[in-house]
């Protein structure tokens, strides 16, 4: 009886530590709308074209986030929430870089174009009146 | 009583675990966090232009570090926290990568407004040379109208000259050209042999012609009406003869000369007096106007 008791025991002081230990923190509602916030934003900037890895990997944790907070565990939604915000931080620079990247290369392709034309013309322009 | 407290421990620490962690993870996830910061760190890219996320890798790689430590290498949150440092430091390096692109882009406006600037500045340079070389260009051109106009005064005095000269030889212009007149009283009656007094007015018709390469000199000889008109006619010829070759003797081409004796033709008096016969015994010389040929006498009528 004494057995029985005692594994009943620990069977409900397991029970009432496992719901101390995971649900008694607040399910983290702001991390989960700071995440949700930072997809939002790597999508704008255009995430979804020029850092899809990282963009589909913010959403994929963000997605788990949920079903953890809907299972009411806080310590994994919380946890999966960061990751997932700082997976779209790195989705939004990463295609703001390649984006500027692309504008560089674009700039460098037409000031070397100008550089041309203008040695062209210069050097048209000035035999002109040396020929007189 | 106390074996009940120590399987509750264990029982409990179990079902925590099983309850709040994910899938446990190797340190690997640690290490892949401690090289993301440190290759962060040497890029000097990365601590000048996004120090913030630099640091904020930093603290969670701090973080992560004192977990495993605290709880063991396998332990969530340092998984977790090295995860937010590794994905933080690669931020860092992609905010570095955009600023970088973006001080690019800056500076490549500024080498674009150098590049059109000087372009310009090219373009007015090559104005100016093109204007000046113009200038230059009208210049000499009105040097040479000047040359030409004093050129033309030249040539205007000379003729003025030329035309006073050949008025003290008593010229006359005639449409076959300038007419001069030698009197016969260069020559000995009866004879063709020049007197020393034509020098002078030789002298000034070879100068004249030598000044004037495309003019041609035609000498015709008259007489008066005594004697007959073989005789006449020989003797002008002669008379003319001597002159030409007075005329060739002073450095003219023979081919610019011609000397034609007309005899008493083409009298200027009567013959009736001795005054009038005189004026009859001439030579004339007849200066072409230009390089055109001297017209016969038949075809022009007499001057």
């Amino acid at each position: 009886m004494l057995t029985l008791n005692g594994i009943r025991n620990a069977f409900f002081c397991a029970v009432a530590f496992s719901i101390v230990a995971c649900a008694s923190a607040p399910m983290p509602v702001e991390k989960l709308a700071v995440a949700k916030n930072a997809i939002e934003r790597a999508e704008q900037a255009q995430a979804g074209q020029f850092a899809q890895v990282e963009l589909t990997s913010a959403r994929n944790k963000y997605a788990a986030a949920q079903a953890a907070a809907d299972k009411k565990e806080a310590d994994v939604a919380a946890r999966m929430a960061d990751q997932a915000d700082v997976d779209a931080q790195l989705a939004e620079s990463t295609a703001r870089a390649k984006q500027q990247e692309q504008l560089v290369g674009e700039m460098e392709n037409s000031l070397r174009d100008l550089r041309n034309e203008t040695l062209r013309r210069n050097n048209s322009g000035a035999t002109t009146p040396r020929q007189q | 009583m106390k074996n009940n407290l120590i399987a509750i421990a264990v029982a409990s620490t179990l079902l925590g675990l099983a309850g709040c962690a994910t899938t446990p993870k190797s340190n690997a996830t640690l290490d892949q966090a401690r090289v993301a910061v440190q290759q962060a760190e040497t890029d000097p890219t990365v601590s000048k232009y996004a120090p913030t996320e630099l640091d904020r890798a930093r603290k969670l790689l701090i973080n992560a570090e004192g977990s495993a430590k605290q709880h063991g290498a396998n332990d969530p949150n340092a998984s977790h926290y090295a995860y937010l440092a590794t994905q933080m430091a690669r931020i860092a390096g992609q905010r570095a990568h955009e600023q970088v692109a973006t001080a690019r882009i800056k500076a490549g406006e500024g080498e674009r407004q150098q590049i059109l600037l000087s372009a310009r500045e090219n373009e007015a340079d090559n104005a100016v040379a093109r204007a000046q070389a113009s200038q230059a260009q009208a210049e000499a051109a009105r040097n040479e109208a000047v040359n030409a106009q004093s050129q033309l005064s030249q040539a205007q005095a000379e003729s003025q000259r030329l035309a006073a000269e050949l008025q003290d030889l008593q010229a006359s212009q005639t449409s076959r050209g300038i007419v001069l007149t030698l009197q016969d009283v260069l020559f000995d009656t009866g004879r063709s042999q020049l007197k020393p007094g034509a020098e002078r007015s030789l002298d000034q018709i070879a100068t004249f012609l030598r000044e004037h390469q495309e003019r041609r000199v035609q000498v015709e000889g008259f007489t008066d009406s005594q004697g007959t008109n073989e005789y006449n006619l020989e003797l002008s010829q002669r008379r003319a003869d001597a002159v030409a070759m007075a005329i060739i003797q002073r450095g003219i081409d023979a081919q610019r000369v011609r000397a034609m004796g007309y005899g008493e033709e083409y009298p200027k008096a009567s013959n009736e007096n001795a005054g009038s016969r005189q004026l009859n015994r001439r030579v004339e010389i007849i200066v072409s106007n230009g390089e055109q040929a001297i017209p016969g006498r038949s075809a022009a009528g007499a001057p």
